[in-house]
């Protein structure tokens, strides 16, 4: 339900970094999700498609890519994929709760002229 | 055709905001907690059953936060604690900058507990931090036991589960041991404590953790 506001965020980083590397218009956001962040992709691009005009990213495309979510072992040092229901270490079967990522809701880049 | 690598991210500005209310609440040794969970799961009816004991050994506040209406904070009010209203006015969460304020407009001085009511619903408070030291989820029997997995994140997030209204376990078909089963799946570290506001069953030993937590926080 919060997808408005985080496309409004969204929005406003990629017009602040436009503005500092004199891009005249933005042709292209990517975005990187987690896994855990529970966001909904269509919902993101409903409101991107509401937010962008009038804006330097009116024409611009949004991407948005999912990233897997991984945790730490500390018995084993290593780092190994997680779902919600699945944290057990590959290794030692042991439960870790040291999410690495999955929660992370960055703009990655921005592409314009 | 340029390319700009940012590697920002969007919540920046909310993570900023909850470091601040961190340091300030680390700074008055004061116990936070951000109580989440859906609408009418029992959250207000939950601190209307831990006030009074605990207001006897310690000082402390209460943030409320609904869309509209100051109908939580006058309850709480009536249990004779310092108590604020957030409305957020369609919002589904709160965010740190709106704890913040809130904590401007309360005595913070000599405070040892805070409890922050969050908006009823099981989806979008989970993602923002406010500064707390622990995320609480009241959920009640009457939802199902499928909640946990529907909803996973929050589960995965919080330090504690509070199972509400088991007075009615015998009218539903809540099933306790798949609640536990798939609590543990997501968080295996998580502490559950079965409640009941009608009744009384409970509250003492969820009473009992929560003063531990705030002694903890007052000796480090
Ligand atoms: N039978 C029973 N009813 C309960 C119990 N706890 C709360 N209720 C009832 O559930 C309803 C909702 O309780 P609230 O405490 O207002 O719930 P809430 O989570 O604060 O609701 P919002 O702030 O609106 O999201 C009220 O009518 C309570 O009387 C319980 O343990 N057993
Ligand atoms: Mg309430
Ligand atoms: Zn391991």
């Amino acid at each position: 339900m919060h997808e408005l506001s985080i496309i409004y965020n969204v929005i406003e980083i990629a017009k602040e970094y436009a503005e500092k590397n004199s891009l005249k218009k933005i042709d292209k956001i990517n975005m990187s999700i987690g896994e855990f962040c529970c966001l909904q992709e269509d919902s993101l691009h409903f409101a991107f498609e509401g937010l962008q005009k009038g804006t330097l990213c009116e024409n611009a495309k949004l991407h948005i890519e999912v990233q897997e979510a991984q945790a730490y072992c500390k018995n084993c040092n290593l780092e190994f994929k997680i779902s919600f229901t699945d944290k057990l270490c590959p290794y030692c079967n042991a439960f870790s709760h040291q999410i690495m990522t999955g929660y992370e809701i960055l703009v990655a880049s921005i592409e314009g002229e | 055709m340029k390319q700009i690598l940012i590697e920002k991210s969007v919540l920046e500005n909310n993570d900023k905001a909850a470091a601040e209310n961190r340091a300030f609440l680390n700074a008055q040794k004061a116990f936070t907690i951000n109580l989440m969970g859906s609408p009418g799961s029992g959250k207000t009816s939950v601190l209307e059953n831990i006030i009074s004991s605990i207001s006897l050994n310690y000082n402390m506040a209460i943030i409320e936060g609904d869309l509209y209406t100051a109908k939580d904070a006058a309850r709480i009010a009536r249990c004779n604690t310092n108590v604020i209203q957030i409305n957020t006015a369609g919002a589904c969460h709160l965010d740190a900058s709106m704890v913040r304020k809130a904590l401007s407009h309360i005595d913070t001085k000599h405070l040892d507990f805070l409890i922050i009511e969050n908006i009823g619903n099981l989806v979008c408070p989970a993602s923002y931090d406010l500064g707390e030291d622990i995320k609480v989820v009241v959920m009640s029997v009457t939802e199902g036991n499928d909640k946990p997995l529907k909803y996973p994140s929050m589960f995965q997030r919080c330090s504690a589960v509070i199972l509400n209204k088991t007075d009615l376990l015998p009218m539903t078909d809540f099933n306790i041991e798949e609640f536990y089963q798939d609590v543990y799946s997501l968080n295996e570290n998580v502490k559950v404590f079965e409640i009941s506001c009608k009744d009384g069953t409970g509250v003492t030993s969820l009473t009992r953790f929560l003063m531990g937590a705030i002694r903890n926080k007052k000796d480090v």
